[in-house]
């Protein structure tokens, strides 16, 4: 039984590092802590649930088209709102944020109703039995896949111009001024980026589990609560985090009580923040974005 | 020799204070230009402005026949202009070779031959071009902070006291590499404490006072000159 536990757990905290990897990105790099991070994530399942529903395109199929779609959201709002006010004080971004935040659920409310959806094609139920655990296809197929973005997205900062300029400007913006990189053009692309990863997590999301405009807020504490046990702006920092996270509520929720889960989410937030407030994996000078 | 950075009237400060008082100055090319002053005399204020990260009140800045007025820091890198930043400011948690390929990003032609060409100037960097900037003494750290300026091919290269604690011995090496990439053809505006040091390496000098400037002149004279004997070199 506790292996089953273990493997549901690590196959959720997929999901949290994806949630979480966009979100501490945005933190990371523009100082920006997106409230409206979930609801993001939402618009994705909603692409993926009309998609599916009205043109019936398989899900998996549908993952590009919210990536690309959620990349274009996120960067015009940065580009035309967030980079408006981005040298405002952090409140003012926060405010800012929790407004869209209201805005999208309730434009999610409008058009698609309160009421719960999922996505199920035919396969839904299909699952695999090892050594007395049983993975259902779809978990294992969102699990690989959050960890395959999660893997490209860490080659991506690490090897490309652009990546390294995200780096560069998470650490030094005034240096990396000096060398020639537009700090509007990074915080652009960084958030498009967020928001498309956002948008993904959302996609894999309606394929796992229920989902209403009502559920932003809990995926942004999630995508918080990786932030900070991994530490900002660090995609194996989510990597941990997302896994950490998963494996806790998954085996709290068994031996302690469903209701208790995000108490000792929230408290293994508070303990991390107390012994180690730089993350899993940040280095002190992560925590010294200067900006 | 045709001038090649000139600064006309230029005023800026910070909220409503204003630091810099109708600057003008100039750069030929190939020339060493040295910046004197006491601290808090505005000369880092006046190196920000001309990279582009504060903003001018009035006045022009043109480099090259080029107005760069309040242009982007991204538009002014391009054009040629590179700074080695008072502290370093180096990326402290990427490597040796990752904080010189960021050096390039405005101008990334033949990157690696510019590369190499860092590694032969300072063969120490080679060694340990796989730590993190971060991690080096603060004589690499500024060998990284010039190989970074370098690698966008400067025209003019501005450096904000780049002798700050470092050991003698370290800032000597240093100013005999910045001899020498000024012979490569690259003209150099330096800020700079040390003034006896850099009247000595600079064939033209400013001397700023509380946002203005009030002396200029050959640096041969001026470091005879009664005045700066006094004020700054204690004689």
């Amino acid at each position: 039984m506790i292996l089953q536990i273990l493997v549901n757990g690590i196959l959720l905290g997929g999901f949290y590092a994806l949630i979480g990897v966009g979100f501490s990105l945005v933190w990371g790099v523009t100082n920006i802590i997106n409230l409206a991070h979930g609801a993001i994530a939402l618009l994705g399942s909603y692409i993926t649930y009309y998609m599916f529903q009205n043109l019936h395109i398989d899900p998996f199929i549908t993952l590009p088209v919210s990536f690309i779609v959620l990349y274009i959201f996120g960067y015009l709002v940065q580009r035309y709102l967030m980079n408006m006010v981005v040298k405002a004080q952090i409140f003012m971004l926060l405010i800012l944020t929790f407004g869209m935040e209201i805005f999208l659920v309730n434009f999610m409310t409008t058009f698609f109703s309160a009421d719960f959806r999922s996505v199920t094609p035919d396969y839904a139920g299909k699952s695999i039995e090892i050594a007395g655990v049983v993975v259902p296809y779809i978990r294992l197929a969102v699990f690989a896949i959050c960890m395959i973005v999660t893997a490209i997205m860490g080659f991506f900062l690490e090897k490309t111009w652009t990546g390294k300029a995200i780096r560069a400007t998470s650490l030094d913006l005034e240096a990396a001024m000096m060398t020639g990189i537009s700090p509007r053009k990074i915080y652009s692309i960084t958030f498009a980026l967020g928001s498309a990863l956002a948008g993904l997590s959302g996609s894999l999301l309606s394929l796992t589990q229920a989902f209403s405009p009502n559920i932003a807020g809990g995926l942004t504490l999630r995508a918080f609560i990786v932030a900070i046990l991994g530490g900002l702006g660090r995609v194996e920092g989510a990597f941990l985090g997302g896994l950490l996270l998963g494996v806790i509520e998954t085996v709290s929720s068994f031996y302690i009580g469903e209701s208790y889960k995000n108490a000792i989410a929230f408290g293994l937030m508070v303990f991390m923040l107390i012994v180690k407030p730089s993350g899993l994996l940040g280095r002190k000078y992560y925590a010294e974005v200067k900006h | 020799m045709s001038v090649l950075l000139e600064v006309k009237n230029l005023n800026t400060g910070y909220g409503d204070l204003q630091i810099l008082r109708n600057i003008t100055m100039e750069v030929n090319e190939g020339e060493i230009v040295a910046l004197l002053g006491s601290n808090g005399a505005g000369k880092s204020t006046f190196m920000r402005t001309l990279v582009g990260l504060n903003r001018a009140w009035s006045g022009e800045v043109i480099f090259n026949g080029i107005k760069l007025t309040n242009a982007s820091s991204e538009k002014i890198v391009k054009s040629g202009i590179s700074i080695v930043p008072e502290g370093r400011r180096l990326f402290a948690g990427m490597t040796v070779t990752e904080n010189l390929y960021m050096g390039a990003f405005a101008n990334r032609k033949n990157i690696h031959e510019r590369i190499e060409k860092i590694f032969q100037i300072f063969p120490r960097l080679f060694e340990r071009k796989d730590h993190l900037a971060g991690d080096l003494s603060g004589g690499e750290q500024q060998m990284v902070a010039i190989g970074r300026a370098l690698m966008n091919e400067p025209k003019l290269l501005l450096i904000d006291e780049f002798s700050l604690g470092l050991a003698p011995a370290v800032v000597e090496s240093l100013v005999k590499v910045v001899q020498d990439i000024n012979k490569s053809g690259v003209s150099i505006l330096i800020v700079e404490q040390d003034v006896q040091m850099v009247l000595e390496m600079s064939q033209r000098a400013y001397v700023m006072e509380v946002g203005t400037i009030t002396i200029s002149g050959k640096s041969s004279d001026l470091i005879n000159d009664p005045k700066i004997k006094q004020a700054y070199l204690g004689i």
